[in-house]
């Protein structure tokens, strides 16, 4: 029976980092892996997918290379090649948190843990079990995609967003079931890499619970690119054909069968907590089968703590990060909490999404009246110079106060420019603030105090009336 | 004789900016330019023209070198320079064309013309139709700077240019020395270099980008001398001559330099000539500068000045704030600026950008801080994106843990500084922006890793 200070379950973006703030505050850490160090994340998340996203925003790039004044013949991807450089980023990223591990005299045990009963855990290795009760426990299970009546993953036909990120040759066809922001972003770039897409979304928007503003613009060049986009569509089965799939989709206009070569399947996550012997350890499962914690990431069983996409939505990296850290501080006896202001949230379209805080429905729902102010990248003259002039900075603040309580963006790195919104939100900033905190110029981020200065009535760059 | 409450001389990003605030807040303004297109030195011929050419040089270096290891093949690159020019002028001139727009939306009067103090109130605008005197209530002096000249060096507006010649080069020049190593050096030189020319940089100090972070421009010099620009410092050039079609660069106590065209990037000089200063004796500082007060009067009632014609750095939004200060306190009795947290950016690849003190100037002011660094390399995003380059550097205030300064150097640090400006705006401590919760992957939270790496907890190094 070995006992470490804290174990924990999983090494993804939660489970790392709570591993290493736990060491870095003096405790003896053990990790459990079943897959690669990184989890989805690192290995067939977030990373990898934005490798992709890169290297298909340069093949678009080449092919409208005349407007900057350069001509390129024979644009061609290599996917091989493209798949060959994603792995090194992964291997790289994923390398360096072993390497952290080491320096942090982290011990990793690969293997499949789950719990045998109140604070004991077993873990399933190559070579046997072996056991521990741990001084506490940090379950970072995660999360998995989920599939559909009529539609398997098989890895082949239909995809799961870990089979379309390991592709090694670009698709002539691809339908993708489901229009959230990994059903998009793959879609994008795979359309820029040389596909046919045809997006299937069951709800009347893309992205559902992006603010629709937002997520118009990115519906809008969906068009401009030719991708097909079904909203309020079921996709009902699927057939083999001699010349690839035909899969049959609800419409409201009826039934259509949809000709393709191969099927990305995204319509949402599921938390892994099954398996995983939680009622051994006394943990409920709440309802979607996560784990249901407090403000300190504590579980409703003593010493367990859950903490990312097993714990709850929003299923983000960086809100399991944050948790870890906080599960971590907790264990060690630090005051720290679930107590955000804000959590951003990225969407790498195209153009991208980034949104922090409540958006104006939000604000209403809960009863604040507010005032928003809208700037677009159009006026912008860095945007110009990038030829990115599409989409726009909106700031949403409470009314008479001025206080800042959303920044959403939609526009060229958008995800890079939300952070300063997330900073705005957290540190209690108002309207003027944000207007008179000097810019440079010419960025992007000027977008973001212009539509400061338009929720106060005078902006400079676009005229907004007196 | 018309008459306004403000009339602006200067159409830059000071001038306008000051034009339209001033409309907004109920004044009668007139807006005196020379040339035809409005927007100032930003805009015609320089932010704007010399971002849209590092975007276009940057995406055919990316074209001839930087697509095989993304797995992007291309049979054929050729540079088009006409069209990549005309499309630099292209976005030029839907940006001064807007200004166009807004000072008619806001009823701002604009004159074209050449203007000249004549008196307490009063301003004279030679015009292509001759002579007219407009009043103002108030005199903005926004008329800017222009490129200062070096001693011995015959600036030709040819082979010997300055940056504006140097934005519309209407080839690629084999040989190109670039004289002063600030940030339209490096942007231009880069350019070129991009373009195809083999680029010699002479600056006079011991290192390149002066008054940035030192270990910044150190950084910077390793990362742009790989990239093939070529650096001579402690270069004090003596003279520059045609010999036939060659320019020869002298250089004190080293090998003259040869080139095919010269471009003197030394610093600029603020535009006072010809105005009439002195018809209201209006002071100005052993530099050429126009002396200003906190309020930007000058030493003549009535008059007020903004901009690059000033003291304090010469940037874009810092002419844009002095503007909108100035404006608001005439119609309010309120307008401030925070000297300390005017931001600067060298938009080279990767781009350099800073706000608040250096690590120099906390030795030399004996301030008591902690310093933070992250490299992009451990960097998600800028992993995903294939530009490692750089890293982000936080200094926070040993006692109070109060950010001080921060700088990066990094890919889109440009856009990532305005956070930091922020930060420091609020008076933020690291700590803050630590516990920010920073999207994933992006490259801010490699600022979010400095500022934990203040306190020796970054998570990632
Ligand atoms: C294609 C795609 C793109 C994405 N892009 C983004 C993005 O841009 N930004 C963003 O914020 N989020 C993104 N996400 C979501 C992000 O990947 C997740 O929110 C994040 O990985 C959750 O972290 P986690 O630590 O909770 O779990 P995971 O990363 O899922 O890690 C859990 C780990 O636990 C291991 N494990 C599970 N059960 C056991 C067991 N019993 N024993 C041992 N080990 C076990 C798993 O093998 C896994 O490695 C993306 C997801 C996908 C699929
Ligand atoms: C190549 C280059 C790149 C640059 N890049 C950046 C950058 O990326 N970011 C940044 O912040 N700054 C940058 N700058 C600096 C920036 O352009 C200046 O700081 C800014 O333009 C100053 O604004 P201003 O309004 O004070 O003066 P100006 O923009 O110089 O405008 C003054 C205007 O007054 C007019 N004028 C002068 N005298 C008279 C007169 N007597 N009558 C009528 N009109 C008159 C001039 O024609 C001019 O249009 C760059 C400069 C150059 C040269």
């Amino acid at each position: 029976m070995t006992s470490p200070d804290v174990l924990v379950i999983g090494a993804g973006p939660g489970g790392y980092v709570a591993a290493i703030r736990a060491a870095q505050l003096g405790k003896s850490v053990t990790v459990v892996e079943k897959g690669e160090i990184g989890g989805v994340c690192l290995n067939v998340g977030c990373i990898p997918s934005k490798a992709i996203i890169t290297a298909s925003a340069l093949v678009s790039r080449m092919r409208q290379a005349d407007r900057y004044g350069i001509s390129v013949t024979g644009v061609a991807v290599d996917m091989a090649k493209l798949v060959a450089w994603k792995d090194s980023v992964v291997k790289r990223l994923t390398g360096g948190i072993g390497t952290l591990f080491g320096k942090h005299t982290i011990r990793v045990v690969a293997g499949t843990a789950r719990f045998t009963g109140p604070g004991k855990v077993a873990v399933k290795t190559a070579a046997g079990e072996e056991a521990f009760s741990p001084g506490a426990t940090i379950v970072a299970t995660g999360s998995r995609p989920v599939e559909i009546p009529g539609f398997s993953f098989d890895g082949e036909r239909i995809l799961s967003s870990t089979d379309a990120l390991a592709l090694s040759a670009v698709p002539k066809r691809l339908l993708v079931i489901g229009g959230g922001y990994i059903g998009l972003e793959l879609g994008i770039a795979l359309h820029g890499l040389g596909s046919e897409v045809t997006v299937v979304e069951l709800t009347d928007s893309i992205l559902p619970g992006t603010d629709p503003e937002l997520s118009a613009v990115v519906h809008r060049t969906l068009k401009k690119k030719k991708v097909r986009v079904l909203l309020g569509a079921k996709a009902l089965g699927w057939k083999e054909t001699p010349g690839g799939l035909s899969v049959e989709v609800e419409t409201k206009k009826g039934r259509e069968e949809i000709a393709c070569d191969k099927v990305l399947l995204t319509v949402g996550r599921r938390p892994n907590s099954e398996g995983l012997g939680l009622d051994l350890a006394g943990l409920p499962v709440g309802p979607g089968g996560f784990i249901a914690i407090d403000a300190h990431c504590r579980t409703g069983a003593e010493g367990v703590f859950a903490i990312g996409d097993v714990a709850g939505q929003p299923m983000l990296a960086h809100k399991a990060s944050r948790e870890g850290i906080i599960a971590a501080e907790v264990i060690a006896g630090r005051p720290s909490a679930r107590d955000w202001a804000a959590i951003p949230a990225v969407i790498f379209t195209d153009p991208e999404i980034a949104s922090v805080g409540l958006t104006e429905a939000e604000a209403a729902a809960k009863g604040i009246e507010t005032v928003t102010g809208k700037f677009p990248f159009g006026a912008n003259g860095r945007a110009l110079t990038l030829d990115a002039g599409e989409g726009f900075a909106k700031v949403v603040a409470e009314k008479g106060s001025g206080v800042v309580l959303g920044v959403h963006l939609v526009g060229p790195e958008a995800a890079e420019l939300v952070s300063e919104g997330a900073l705005a939100v957290e540190m209690g900033a108002t309207l003027e603030d944000l207007a008179l905190t000097i810019h440079p110029h010419p960025t992007l981020p000027e977008t973001i105090m212009e539509a400061a200065e338009a929720a106060l009535g005078h902006a400079i760059h676009i005229y907004t009336g007196k | 004789m018309d008459s306004f409450d403000l009339v602006v001389i200067g159409a830059g990003p000071g001038g306008y900016v000051a034009a339209l605030r001033a409309a907004q807040l109920g004044m009668s303004v007139a807006c005196v330019e020379k040339e035809k297109m409005l927007g100032g030195t930003c805009l015609r011929v320089g932010c704007i023209p010399s971002k849209a050419l590092l975007e276009s040089s940057e995406h055919f270096e990316t074209a001839r070198d930087g697509l095989k290891e993304h797995g992007v093949k291309v049979a054929g690159v050729t540079l088009d320079l006409p069209a990549m020019m005309k499309r630099k002028d292209r976005v030029v001139r839907t940006l001064t064309t807007g200004i166009d727009g807004l000072f008619r939306k806001n009823k701002v009067a604009r004159v074209e013309g050449t203007a000249r103090i004549a008196g307490p109130g009063s301003v004279v605008v030679t015009t292509a139709k001759g002579e007219e005197t407009i009043a103002g209530k108030h005199v903005l002096i926004a008329t800017g700077s222009r490129p200062a000249g070096l001693p011995g060096v015959a600036i030709d507006g040819d082979r010997i240019g300055t940056s504006t010649e140097a934005l519309s080069f209407s080839d690629v020049p084999a040989r190109l020395v670039v004289i002063g190593a600030g940030y339209i050096g490096l942007e231009l030189g880069s350019v070129w270099r991009r373009l195809g020319s083999k680029v010699t940089v002479l600056e006079y100090l011991d290192r390149i980008l002066p008054g940035m972070d030192a270990e910044l421009a150190a950084e910077a010099m390793k990362v742009l001398g790989k990239q093939g620009l070529s650096f001579t410092l402690s270069a004090r050039v003596t003279g520059a001559r045609l010999d036939g079609a060659e320019v020869v660069v002298e250089i004190e106590g080293k090998d003259p330099v040869r080139a095919d065209r010269v471009l003197v990037a030394v610093g600029r000089s603020p535009s006072t000539e010809g105005l009439g200063l002195d018809a209201v004796s209006i002071a100005t500082d052993g530099r050429g500068r126009i002396e200003v007060d906190e309020h930007f009067q000058t030493s003549a009632p009535g008059f007020f000045a903004i901009g690059d014609v000033i003291r304090g750095p010469m940037l874009a939004h810092k002419a844009e704030e002095e503007a909108i200060a100035c404006v608001e306190w005439l119609a309010t009795g309120y307008g401030h600026v925070n000297y300390d947290a005017i931001p600067g950016v060298c938009y080279t690849d990767p781009e350099a950008a800073a706000v608040g003190k250096t690590e120099e100037e906390l030795v030399a002011a004996g301030t008591p801080f902690r310093k933070g660094r992250f490299p992009f390399l451990a960097n998600g995003r800028a992993r995903t994106l294939g530009r490692t380059e750089g890293f982000v550097k936080v200094l926070a205030h040993e006692k109070t843990d109060r950010i001080l300064g921060i700088h990066i150097l990094g890919p889109r640090a440009g856009e990532m500084i305005a956070e930091a400006v922020a930060a420091l705006e609020f008076g933020a401590t690291a700590e803050d922006l630590a516990r920010t919760c920073h999207a994933h992957p992006t490259l801010p939270e490699a600022l979010k890793e400095a500022a934990l790496a203040v306190a020796g907890r970054a998570l990632h190094v």
